[in-house]
């Protein structure tokens, strides 16, 4: 008997949301059980897609809405870009469940935020169709909105409403150019019906004329490039994250930012080759801006959480490199640091929570010495700031460097060698802002700004799922084959199609 | 059931007539009993015949004629159901509405029944003059139910205002009609398409033109016609503001449709005569209504005035339907309709639901609502993301048919309305702001009072309905967009 095992990925977590969300009264204390269960079924779910034998075969595709123009289904599929965010998605939300164990703020409704997200997060990565891609798209809006309104810092309704208007306005921009995608590929095709699956639609306009694939591209940009997000449409996220929980700030820079890069390559790059093309040096631009900009955006800052979120658009910016330089080494290990980073940059969130958690403030300034104190935490913020940084043994080596190599390679070909400047600037930056903030933070006098008798150390839950990223963290770094076997076939598919080099 | 063994000639406007014998006997029913209950229970039950014997009509894909003056076919079907769930919802709710029952019930149900029979004959009519007649009947009988309420100073301010702004645009309707007539000598719409076809455009028809667009625009409210909508809804008891702003306004569009389209699609005359630029006046009203609703409803503090405004950016939303004039467009529009009768129509109820339970009409009043009342703060909250168009719900999908028609149709992209969906995507964007704050009221502010609060029971159903139509509509659209299509379709045959 075949298993719908894509289908279930989404409607798990959704039972489990719905579950939670009645759980009220007494049986509160009782949800986050029931949470850990359901996303724990659908990590197993994950896990079962990561070492199917043949993924393809998993794709799944039910008729939804056909009338005699539009023809609208349910279709789901894997391949190597999205079974890594699948497993991730998967991860991080059970981590999340175990990590938010002491939540005792209404925790029914906590973890039926969750979960919602994580409904989302699954249909945007396997979606097959534009319209459902759309659809999970914006799902994952407003579970995020109320994740950062109610469970959020004193700025929360401020940045609650910026980021669901910020990116709600981008994502209506990227519907624009779907509906153009999808009434050319009408035309081009001849069928009759505009269909909106990926496989109908892709093929089609990556065909379309030069001028209707650079349009195209610059609306679809702009909606995945907001949600990345990268200089200069980055000026929520920072907001965003200093207010969300630590929860929302895991699975926000973890996997929601990546839902950004995942729509460059899945539909920028494989639909719009042509306009890819013709705005590489756009791109570009705004990713070595990105890199520099977040670097030194992170020097300035004395809220820890704010340091690790400008530092989430440099990373990301850095995948945003990888993909312009459309080569296949550039988009291959652009993919990888997307996974990279939305392993380390958990930990990283996960450890300013706590900061702000257990010392009553992650002001830098106010802090220091606090390695005597909380070994177990300087520990994982060590590793944590070291994975982020790029030492060689952790996954985050595998995700900068190639990256900056395949750059390189770039523009040795296009005479303009200088630029690679603006990475080494930023490795410099990286580097110098990591340790300047561990050393302000953990080593050193004990700060005697702040009362830290109630300080304590990490404790078992959050010990667990800190435990496990940095296993990860530290796997991946040694063995990047392990990633690197599932995104190669895809990337060198993209490259039969001509859309890399 | 066959329908036309039970009507014969009647077949055609059975659903109305049901309604007309309501709107006569009601009184005399409140009259005789003295018991409103009895006569709410009567209209409802009637109401429910009516709705019955449609959704009969519609199932057995009935296209008939009455007395060549009413012709049923599957738009007229689908315009006299949404026509029909608008007065059910009004209807359900008006024997618990504090607001309703103090008046004189038996004039008011009457008055709901013939304001809605006005608007079945119009959806039927192929001719200016009953059309005319039809409209006429809604808005007289409109006027007389918002002035019901004649001891509340605003009722009667809004009542006012509602004569007055309703009887010019009647003058300037009926002078556009005038002149038409004089023009070709009829007053069948497809006769006179045919005819201005032949003689070509002149500028005795744009006047006649201009002069209708102008009486029709002041009934949907388009901008600059607009101005009369808030005040008369904040006025009206809410489950007339509810009627009217799902209801009154609907009729008004399909004037439009039922005008304009045939006049310039189905008699082939618009790229003869006047398309290009009646299509861009359209364009251009289109756009400035959705954005004035948009930017107005921004600055509202009482929760029915921005439901007004906003149900003015929403016509100017389907407005896009008259600047495209496709048929996918149409469908779009029409879908957009019917959703809108349940996401409109739902936040007007849970207005007046919580108006009963004793809470005022200002935003901040709905503060700690979620607290108070969880099942309500969901339903609104739902109803207003569906008007804003957040997905999965009704107002996403009906939004998404609707905006694409713009973009393009089977033959490619169309650039030439690409700007008009860029304008309403980016006002859906300013809808958000306002939508999510109430929604924010609701959720996250804290309230003065934590009491729970209860409302009638008549409300909870039709607020229910409203829930399961938002969600179904938004998840499985098919049943029902397949009927816009075939409405499109019979339009532009």
């Amino acid at each position: 008997m075949d298993i719908p095992i894509l289908s279930l990925l989404i409607v798990v977590p959704l039972i489990g949301a719905i579950a939670t969300l009645f759980m009220g009264g007494e049986k509160q204390k009782y949800a986050k059980v029931v949470a850990g269960v359901f996303s724990a079924i659908t990590l197993v779910l994950a896990l079962l897609v990561l070492f199917a034998d043949d993924m393809g075969a998993l794709a799944e595709s039910y008729a939804w809405i056909q009338t005699s123009a539009i023809a609208i289904s349910f279709t789901l599929a894997v391949d190597g870009l999205s079974v890594l965010m699948v497993f991730l998605t998967a991860l991080l939300v059970l981590l999340v469940v175990i990590l938010s164990a002491e939540e005792e703020d209404r925790p029914n409704y906590f973890h039926a935020l969750l979960l919602a997200m994580e409904v989302g997060l699954m249909g945007v990565y396997m979606a097959a169709d534009y319209f459902l891609f759309y659809v999970m798209w914006e799902v994952t809006l407003i579970p995020m909105y109320f994740m950062i309104s109610w469970y959020g810092g004193p700025r929360r309704h401020y940045a609650a409403i910026k980021f669901f208007i910020y990116t709600h306005v981008a994502s209506l921009v990227m519907l624009i150019g779907i509906f153009a995608m999808a009434f050319e590929a009408a035309q081009i095709t001849g069928t009759g019906v505009v269909d909106f699956a990926f496989s109908v639609i892709n093929p089609a306009i990556a065909g379309a004329s030069e001028m209707f694939q650079v349009l195209v591209f610059a609306l679809l940009f702009f909606g995945f490039a907001v949600k990345m997000p990268v200089v200069p449409f980055h000026t929520w996220l920072p907001d965003a994250h200093t207010e969300a929980p630590t929860g929302g700030s895991v699975l926000l820079a973890g996997v929601m930012l990546k839902m950004g890069s995942y729509g460059i390559i899945r539909i920028c790059l494989e639909a719009l080759p042509l306009g890819a093309e013709y705005w590489q040096w756009v791109v570009i631009a705004i990713a070595l801006l990105s890199i520099v900009y977040g670097a030194y955006g992170c020097i300035a800052q004395t809220d820890l959480k704010k340091m690790v979120a400008f530092s989430s658009i440099s990373h990301m910016g850095m995948v945003m490199l990888g993909i312009g330089c459309l080569s296949e080494a550039g988009v291959t290990f652009a993919i990888f640091q997307m996974f990279a980073h939305g392993l380390i940059t958990a930990i990283l969130f996960m450890v300013c929570g706590m900061t702000g958690h257990k010392v009553g403030t992650r002001e830098i300034p106010l802090l220091g010495g606090l390695a005597g104190r909380m070994p177990m935490y300087a520990l994982f913020m060590m590793i944590g700031f070291m994975a982020s940084l790029g030492l060689p043994g952790l996954v985050g080596f595998w995700g900068e460097f190639p990256v900056i190599f395949a750059f390189y390679e770039f523009v040795i070909a296009n005479d303009a060698l200088w630029l690679i400047l603006f990475c080494l600037l930023s490795l410099m930056l990286t580097a110098g802002y990591y340790l300047w903030a561990m050393q302000r933070t953990l080593f050193g006098p004990e700060t005697t700004k702040i009362d830290l008798t109630h300080a304590h150390d990490v404790s078992k839950t959050e010990g667990i799922a800190l435990a496990v990223l940095v296993v990860l963290v530290a796997f991946f770094g040694v063995w990047p084959d392990a990633a690197l076997s599932f995104i190669e076939p895809y990337v060198s598919a993209l490259a039969n199609m001509g859309v890399v080099i | 059931m066959d329908m036309t063994a039970i009507f014969g000639d009647y077949t055609a406007i059975a659903p109305m007539l049901i309604l007309i014998v309501g709107a006569l006997i009601l009184p005399g029913i409140q009259l005789l009993s003295k018991n409103r209950t009895a006569t709410w229970a009567v209209a409802l039950v009637l109401v429910i015949a009516s709705i019955a014997v449609n959704a009969m009509l519609i199932a057995e894909e009935f296209t008939g004629k009455a007395f060549d003056l009413y012709t049923y076919d599957a738009y007229t079907g689908l315009m006299v159901l949404i026509f029909q769930v608008v007065l059910f919802l009004g209807v359900l709710v008006s024997n618990a509405s504090i607001e309703t029952t103090r008046l004189h019930v038996g004039a008011y149900y009457a008055l709901l029944l013939g304001a809605t029979t006005g608007m079945m004959f119009v959806a039927g009519s192929m001719d200016l003059v009953s059309i005319f007649i039809g409209v006429e009947l809604t808005s007289i009988s409109s006027y007389a139910l918002v002035s019901l309420k004649r001891k509340d100073s605003r009722a009667a301010e809004a009542a006012v205002k509602y004569v007055i702004i309703g009887g010019m645009s009647t003058a300037l309707t009926i002078y556009g009609i005038s002149m038409l007539y004089g023009l070709t000598g009829t007053t069948v719409i497809n006769d006179i398409a045919a005819q201005t076809q032949l003689t070509g455009m002149n500028w005795m028809f744009a006047i006649a033109l201009v002069s209708m667009i102008a009486g029709y625009g002041f009934k949907i409210a388009a901008v600059p016609f607009h101005m009369w909508a808030p005040d008369v809804y904040e006025g009206a008891s809410t489950p007339v503001s509810m009627f009217l702003a799902t209801g009154s306004k609907k009729m008004g569009l399909g004037v439009f449709f039922q005008i304009f389209l045939i006049m310039f699609v189905s008699g082939t005359a618009c790229s003869a005569i006047a398309g290009p630029e009646v299509q861009y006046l359209f364009a251009i009203i289109a756009a400035f209504t959705m954005t004035v609703g948009n930017v107005v409803a921004i600055a509202q503090n009482n929760i029915k005035r921005m439901l007004a405004y906003s149900s003015i950016a929403q016509a100017g939303y389907i407005l896009i339907v008259m600047a495209v004039m496709s048929e996918y467009a149409l469908a779009g529009g029409l879908f957009h309709m019917f959703t809108h009768v349940f996401m409109k129509g739902g936040a007007f109820l849970i207005v007046g639901a919580l108006i009963c339970a004793g809470i005022g009409e200002k935003i901040s009043d709905y503060r700690g609502l979620a607290k108070r009342a969880p099942f309500l703060a969901f339903a609104m909250m739902l109803f207003l993301f569906s008007l804003a168009g957040i997905p999965p719900l009704a107002g996403f999908t009906s939004k998404f048919f609707l905006f694409s028609s713009a973009i393009g149709s089977l033959d490619g992209v169309t650039s030439q309305w690409v700007w008009l969906a860029f304008i309403a995507i980016l006002n859906s964007a300013i809808s958000l702001y306002y939508y999510a704050r109430v929604v924010k009221a609701m959720y996250v502010e804290k309230g003065t009072s934590t009491e729970k609060v209860s409302i009638p029971a008549p409300f909870m159903v039709a607020i229910v309905i409203c829930v399961v139509a938002v969600i179904v509509l938004g998840v499985y659209p098919q049943i029902v967009f397949d009927l816009c299509e075939a409405a499109a379709a019979a339009m532009f045959a």
